[in-house]
């Protein structure tokens, strides 16, 4: 489903190229929860913010559902990313001034879904994930995995058919580390495709496969099956 | 979206209330200042628009151009009318009003009292003009010479039972049969007036008629539609420069007459030195445009910065939003509605505001200016266009900028831009040019301030205070001297004069003639007829020479007392060679056996004011010739002053019952000449304050947020040992800084602009450094005050609180 090829991404220090990525190539397939692994540094945030196309490599080509991203109009690009992709934060990053509800119906609106429809997705959402009692809450009136939960169901409403977390878990306690990441279980055993990043042998365990980052490198991949 | 959208701006604009306070506050301090302005404006621009075809209408005036420059005139010779309607095809009609004061005495069984506002017309007067009528008549109620037209007013007054139509109302004691009853004349016809009488009324011979230099008459000259005015008006300079010119070209002048639309008469014939128009000022109006569109761009610019500063607070919304698939488009939408909606805001607050403020307008400016959104659905709807289009012009370019954040680096908690120091760059650009908007308003304000008081409190050579004048009727103006001693018997009445010629009142422009070895010369001067008490009732001094005296026989005939500027004008020399000098006047009733007054100067009196002070003094020649005599003036003391004055009408009964006493005093006369600057002044002092204040507010917010942003740099530069002076300083600095530029930048144009307003006074005050100085000191002051606040604040706060929080 997802194919990168020979991404390159450097920055420029005192006249030298410092690499983050360095030639990877990698391939998700529909399905998989992959759990992205590293030192700090080791250039795995970047690696996700590539797949979430927040960020351009400076070289490489990335394959999403067969169309060839970077060669694609900034328009087109962006409607097939905001079809797509939904990404998790390990910040959380919700919109304060938005309620629970606005904040889960807010990428609806940039899809330019109809109100009733919106309506009933948002209401699926909040049933799934048993917030409903919150709907009207701001973020700040919510505890932290109240708010990754949140976050989760805002990245969900588009329907993804791939997932990404930055460390979902690491401004969370571990008793809310462990609801995340078995909520995040569930989803993948429902067909969700997932890529996480994350510092934690334990959390990285939850997938079905591991890449380890090292200086920008793949350093092997083992399939875990 | 929309909904959305709402929602997130209400929220923030809740959220933070100061910000929204500031912002809000400051543009409705800017728009009301608009809208009160742009309803004066507006008012000024609606002279003369309700007369049907008034597009085709226009007035004559002319330029005569002697040795003492150019001057406008809109009264011109009886013939311009008669010629141009009767030799160009394309005149549809002319109409005439004879130049007169305007003042005549009406009467109508016992009631009886002076009414100002009187025309004498052509009969064509109310098919130029066509005003509305209760009763009568339009296209007769000029005919004859002893109808009239009043207004609803007069009829009310004069006939407060009766149908006037028909009745007699003694006008000067002529009868006169009203012919018509005017319905409430437009506020917005830029002639006043309460009656009109036709022209032969007037009496003037049939040969003054056809004179081409009697320049008593204002003419409107109506075209046909599609007439090329320019064409008739070159065709019209050349026909009177055959009939006119050859009078006036020997001595180097010239003599051109132009057509003036009908819709620039209120507010372009300032210039003029004789019209009965309600004139207007185009120069104050467009200045105080000027001056408003100043304050908006201040508030417009508190807008800018503040949202710029504050962008960096929603940095993460705008990071998460274009994440989550908002496209650039988008955000510039939602960013720029939100400033849309914090000015409709600001102009519906703005809209009460000058709804409240309406009558003070209305009392200072004199007008009846109405404004009532709510009632007027199209000014209602110009208001809301107002609205969204001062929110897209204040919120483009921080919603251009919010909106190019980059997601990547706010999502990664680092300043948003790379280059941050570009907004900083940019807000302080900012600050300056309000800054030196502010001190351009201060500086003029404080000229303008000084001009006015120097013209107040300037010697004029004569004092003005306390002296009462009249008219004298014909009777009492060939003997006024028993009416003087009579006054005189009272104590409150210092002394008595009579004569033609008092300063601020109407003067008599006439020339001189002063013999020479090579011939006579003339000399255009003022000249004042007075009698024996003049100088000492208005208070002049003589320099050298004496004043008129009865122990002098000769004076009467043969006395002439010059000013200091005739002395210099006619080339006497010194004031001491003066005396004694020859000069020679033609009378303006010559007598058989003296039509000629010839004479010597017998004193010099120090120049005097009798114009305005916008006027240089010109040479002006005192005389004695009592055929001339028109009024009376008298110095009364202050004390007792009611006492003197029922004695003044007491006596003036019994010498003249047939008229009721109209007087008025020489001071009022004065005040008039001074009050566009007096009130130019008010209003610069008011804007002056609203722009400061408005600066200020975005100033103080722009502090605010400063200090905020420097919190942790401050917690920790106070660990490491500063103390809150050093804080202090660190904070202000930055800003006093583009302050101090703004006034270096403000200095040169307040000088320049200030500059050539006070070249239209001859008399006037030097722009001297103090000023300027002045001015970047209360700027800095204010500035300071205003950053201090939150420089303190955040001085004064414990490092560990902020040092925690991070």
């Amino acid at each position: 489903m997802i194919q990168l090829k020979h991404i390159f991404h450097w920055v420029n220090q005192g006249g030298k190229r410092v690499f983050i990525l360095k030639d990877i190539n990698m391939e998700v397939n529909e399905g998989e929860f992959i759990s992205v692994m590293g030192a700090s540094g080791s250039g795995k945030s970047t690696l996700l913010h590539i797949l979430g196309t927040i960020q351009e490599p400076n070289e490489g080509d990335y394959f999403l559902k067969g169309e060839s991203v970077y060669q694609l109009k900034e328009k087109q690009r962006s409607l097939l990313m905001k079809q797509n992709i939904g990404i998790v934060f390990q910040a959380y990053h919700l919109i304060d001034e938005l309620t629970v509800y606005e904040n889960i119906e807010t990428p609806l609106l940039y899809l330019n879904i109809p109100a009733s429809e919106r309506k009933a997705r948002v209401a699926e959402m909040l049933d799934k994930f048993q917030i409903v009692g919150k709907k009207d809450l701001f973020p700040s009136q919510l505890s932290g995995g109240q708010q990754q939960i949140v976050g989760i169901a805002r990245a969900l409403i588009i329907e993804p058919t791939l997932l990404l977390a930055d460390e979902p878990t690491g401004n969370l306690n571990s008793k809310q580390g462990e609801e995340i990441m078995n909520i995040f279980k569930e989803l993948n055993q429902e067909g969700v495709t997932i890529v996480q990043v994350t510092h934690s042998e334990k959390n990285a365990a939850y997938g079905t496969r591991i890449i380890t980052l090292s200086d920008g490198q793949i350093e092997h991949a083992k399939n875990d099956q | 979206m929309l909904k959305n959208y709402l929602k997130t701006a209400f929220r923030n604009l809740w959220r933070y209330k100061g910000f929204s306070l500031i912002n809000i506050s400051s543009l409705a301090v800017g728009i009301t200042c608009c809208l009160i302005i742009g309803l004066f404006v507006w008012d000024e621009l609606k002279y003369d628009k309700f007369i049907p075809e008034g597009e085709n209408i226009y007035r004559m005036y002319t330029e005569d151009t002697d040795v003492n420059g150019t001057t406008s005139t809109a009264s011109v010779a009886p013939m311009f009318a008669t010629y141009l309607q009767s030799n160009y095809p394309e005149v549809e009609s002319t109409t005439r009003l004879l130049m007169f004061n305007g003042k005549l005495l009406l009467e109508v069984n016992g009631i009886s009292s002076y009414e100002n506002k009187g025309l004498i017309a052509d009969s064509s007067f109310f098919t130029m003009f066509p005003l509305k009528f209760l009763r009568g008549d339009p296209k007769t109620a000029l005919e004859g010479a002893t109808s009239v037209v009043i207004s609803e007013t007069l009829a009310k007054k004069y006939f407060p039972d009766a149908d006037p139509i028909g009745k007699i109302i003694k006008i000067d004691k002529t009868d006169f049969a009203v012919k018509g009853v005017l319905a409430e004349i437009p506020e917005h016809f830029h002639l006043d007036l309460q009656y009109i009488i036709p022209m032969p009324a007037a009496g003037v011979e049939k040969e003054r008629m056809e004179r081409w230099t009697w320049n008593q008459f204002f003419t409107y000259v109506k075209v046909k539609p599609g007439t090329n005015v320019q064409l008739l008006q070159s065709k019209f300079q050349a026909a009177v420069k055959k009939e006119v010119h050859r009078e006036f070209a020997a001595d180097g002048s010239s003599y051109v007459p132009f057509f003036q639309p009908l819709k620039d008469i209120h507010l372009k014939s300032s210039e003029f030195i004789y019209d009965n128009a309600k004139r207007g000022n185009s120069v104050y109006v467009k200045g105080l445009s000027i001056i408003v569109l100043f304050v908006l761009i201040i508030a417009c610019f508190n807008f800018i910065n503040l949202a710029t500063a504050r962008s960096f607070r929603r940095a993460k919304e705008i990071g998460v939003r274009k994440v989550i698939g908002a496209h650039r488009s988008q955000l510039i939408f939602q960013f720029t509605g939100e400033t849309i909606l914090f000015s409709v805001i600001a102009v519906v607050l703005a809209a009460l505001a000058a709804y409240l403020l309406l009558p003070s307008l209305n009392a200072f400016t004199g007008k009846s200016i109405s404004f009532n959104p709510i009632t007027d659905p199209a000014l209602g709807a110009f208001l809301l266009a107002t609205s969204v289009i001062i929110g897209i012009l204040a919120g483009i370019y921080p919603a251009l900028f919010m909106s190019g954040f980059q997601p990547i680096r706010v999502l990664k908690g680092l300043k948003p831009v790379n280059s941050g120091g570009s907004t900083i760059g940019l807000r302080q650009a900012l600050v300056i040019v309000q800054f030196a908007l502010s001190a351009l308003l201060i500086i003029c304000t404080i000229i303008v301030y000084n001009q006015m008081n120097f013209l107040q409190k300037k010697d004029l050579g004569f004092n003005k205070d306390q002296i009462l004048y009249f008219d004298l009727p014909g009777d009492l103006a060939k003997d006024p001297e028993t009416l003087k001693s009579e006054l005189l018997k009272s104590t409150g009445i210092v002394s008595v004069t009579a004569g033609y010629g008092l300063p601020g009142d109407q003067l008599a422009g006439d020339g001189v003639i002063i013999p020479g070895k090579e011939g006579d010369r003339n000399q255009s001067v003022n000249l004042f007829i007075v009698d024996h008490d003049y100088i000492k009732t208005m208070g002049l001094k003589v320099l050298t020479g004496r004043d008129f005296s009865k122990e002098f026989k000769t004076d009467n005939e043969e006395a002439f007392i010059i000013n200091e500027t005739a002395v210099k004008e006619m080339g006497f020399g010194s004031t001491e060679q003066a005396i004694g000098q020859r000069l020679k006047w033609d009378k303006w009733e010559p007598d058989s056996i003296n039509p000629v007054k010839k004479g010597k100067v017998i004193g010099v009196v120090k120049d005097f004011h009798y114009k305005s002070l916008h006027e240089k003094v010109s040479s002006a020649v005192l005389i004695i010739y009592p055929e001339a005599t028109v009024k009376m003036a008298m110095k009364v003391k202050q004390e007792e002053l009611p006492k003197t004055l029922d004695y003044i009408k007491t006596t003036w009964t019994k010498f003249s019952p047939a008229y009721p006493l109209d007087y008025k005093f020489l001071d009022e006369n004065f005040e008039a000449m001074y009050q566009s600057e007096q009130k130019l002044s008010t209003l610069l002092w008011i804007f002056t304050m609203m722009a400061i204040f408005v600066g200020c507010l975005g100033l103080f917010g722009l502090a605010a947020f400063n200090a905020e942003q420097r919190t942790k740099e401050i917690g920790i530069r106070k660990v490491l040992g500063a103390s809150s002076l050093d804080i202090v300083t660190m904070l202000s600095k930055n800003f006093l800084k583009p302050v101090l530029i703004a006034s270096i930048i403000a200095f040169p144009v307040a000088w320049w602009l200030m500059k050539s307003w006070l070249e239209d006074f001859p008399y006037r005050i030097e722009i001297t450094a103090w000023v300027f100085l002045l001015t970047a000191a209360a700027s800095l002051l204010i500035a300071f005050l205003t950053v201090s606040f939150h420089a303190v604040k955040a001085a004064i706060s414990n490092p560990v609180k902020s040092l925690r929080t991070e």
